[in-house]
């Protein structure tokens, strides 16, 4: 009994503690939230940013995807099960994993590291922001789903505000960040890409797709506030349900 | 007096639960000089550099040949052995504090144990063990030799425990150097047997999903061990049995 603690190895009282061997559900939690990042969040943003590119063609072109989307079967219930939902979850799990991690780049300054951070960051940017932009542009003001037609306009009055149009650019540049990381990162978890090599090949297509993402959706920004469609009308005719060209 | 010196900067806690100083030393410089050696020299002679009589300071270490793993501490900052930490290449006055994740014991010396309970939690083991001879065991070939040895050189130093950003209390992280011994033993022709065994475990609270892919074990690692390689293929494996167990349940 009395030699059981032997004052130079003592129990784990204290402590990081040992693996709880097959022991929890955090696995599946933690899976899940990578998952939802990729299907459906990631496919969702490209389907936006692929429909802001229609803004490039001027209001009418953007109410008829607009009108489009809005068309879809089931779209109320799609856009929670789809999208509503999964991003919550993968923000708030997401801001969970955070709490629990302790930065430490003062002292190890290496690219993963930073890497490691910037996930976190620009995951913050990008929970505040869609917050934010599903807040004014969905639920408050003109109701879209209806009124598809007010659809370009809204926005530029948004986007007039510089303040907000920084805070858009900004987090357009966060959020392709964070998914293009995050594609890496999965494919690099899940064991896609479990040699060094593979991960540094995916790591240069995941920075030219997250690129081109930004890209994209920085000009779709730029429709908005471009010289070219300014002053929109507060409504256009949605006639056709797709229009070719003009 | 031209001599040329080494200043260490050294962090003495004398219980777990007494408060830490700092304690500065000068020596004469010696060629080959490590921070082992030099901490040998101070206990030959426990004086600071203001004059003061101390006491020895207390450190693991063994092998001296960064083979044994037990003189991690943190150099300068960084996480590394103190055996293979030479003076030539440090920037002075060289800090020396213990790593920062684990309970400490005295001044440099830590516990820890957690990383050889985690080795147990996953059955890091050949199972031989029986009644009889069981034979020799089946051949390795060499493309397998290949992938296991640099698995098998792991120290357990714990330095890629103490880089990791998710190894900490509110984790209960598992760690890489673990995850890499589930990838030495699950390719193991006689330890595989164990292996659904091993993978179930690393699901677990505290497993190979809590890993951020921050890559610090792998810079840190002072046998180089592919562990970003180790806990990318074990975490498919993971999924796989996760992905089993639950359709045939
Ligand atoms: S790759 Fe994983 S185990 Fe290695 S330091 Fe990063 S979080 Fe820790
Ligand atoms: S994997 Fe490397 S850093 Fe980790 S305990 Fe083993 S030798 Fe040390
Ligand atoms: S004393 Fe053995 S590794 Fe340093």
């Amino acid at each position: 009994m009395a030699t059981a603690n032997h004052p130079a190895a003592p129990k784990l009282s204290t402590g990081v503690q040992p693996l709880r061997a097959a022991k929890g559900s955090s696995f599946l939690w933690r899976k899940l939230h990578s998952l939802l990042g990729i299907i459906p969040i990631g496919a969702f943003l490209v389907e936006h940013l692929l429909s802001n590119f229609e803004a490039l063609k001027g209001p009418a072109a953007y109410a008829a995807q607009v009108k489009f989307l809005n068309s879809l079967p089931l779209v109320r219930v799609l856009e929670w099960t789809f999208i509503f939902l999964p991003i919550a979850y993968h923000a708030i799990y997401g801001l969970y994993i955070w709490f629990r991690g302790k930065s430490n780049i003062v002292y190890y300054p290496w690219a993963g590291n930073w890497m490691y951070l910037a996930q976190r960051w620009t995951g913050l940017v990008a929970f505040l922001y869609i917050g934010y932009h599903v807040a004014t542009q969905r639920f408050l003001g003109v109701s879209l789903p209806e009124n598809p037609g007010a659809s370009f306009h809204k926005v530029q009055a948004e986007l007039s505000n510089p303040v907000i149009l920084a805070f858009y650019v900004i987090a357009m540049i966060a959020i392709c960040w964070h998914f293009a990381y995050g594609i890496w990162l999965f494919a690099a978890k899940w064991g896609i890409t479990p040699g060094v090599k593979s991960r540094k090949r995916f790591g240069y297509l995941c920075a030219a797709f997250g690129l081109a993402l930004a890209i994209m959706g920085l000009a779709g920004i730029w429709a908005f506030v471009s010289p070219q469609y300014k002053n929109a009308p507060e409504n256009v005719q949605v006639t056709t349900l797709v229009e070719p060209g003009r | 007096m031209a001599t040329k010196t080494v200043t260490l900067e050294i962090k003495r806690q004398a219980s777990p639960d007494s408060p830490a100083v700092w304690e500065k030393f000068e020596l004469e410089w010696r060629p080959g000089m490590n921070v082992i050696s030099a901490m040998m020299e101070i206990a030959a002679n426990p004086v600071t550099v203001d004059g003061r009589e101390t006491t020895p300071i207390s450190y693991d270490s063994n092998c001296l040949e960064e083979i044994c793993g037990s003189c991690a501490m943190r150099i300068n900052g960084k996480a590394r052995m103190a055996c293979s930490a030479l003076v030539d290449n440090l920037e002075q006055p060289i800090k020396v504090e213990p790593l920062s994740k684990f309970p400490l014991v005295r001044d440099l010396q830590v516990d820890r144990s957690v990383l050889f309970e985690n080795l147990k939690a996953v059955q890091a083991w050949v199972p031989i063990d029986g009644t009889y001879d069981l034979g020799p065991g089946p051949r390795v070939f060499p493309a397998q030799q290949e992938v296991s040895y640099p698995l098998s050189n792991c120290i357990s130093c714990t330095c890629c425990m103490e880089v990791c950003p998710q190894f900490n209390e509110a984790t209960g992280f598992v760690g890489a150097a673990t995850i890499a011994q589930v990838k030495l033993f699950n390719n193991h022709p006689t330890g595989r047997v164990l292996a659904e065994e091993r993978l179930r475990a690393l699901a677990g609270d505290g497993g190979v999903q809590e890993c951020g892919f921050a890559q610090n074990c792998v810079e840190v690692c002072p046998k180089q061990i592919p562990l970003t390689d180790a806990i990318s293929d074990i975490s498919r494996d993971v999924l796989f049995q996760k992905a089993k167990d639950l359709i045939r349940s």
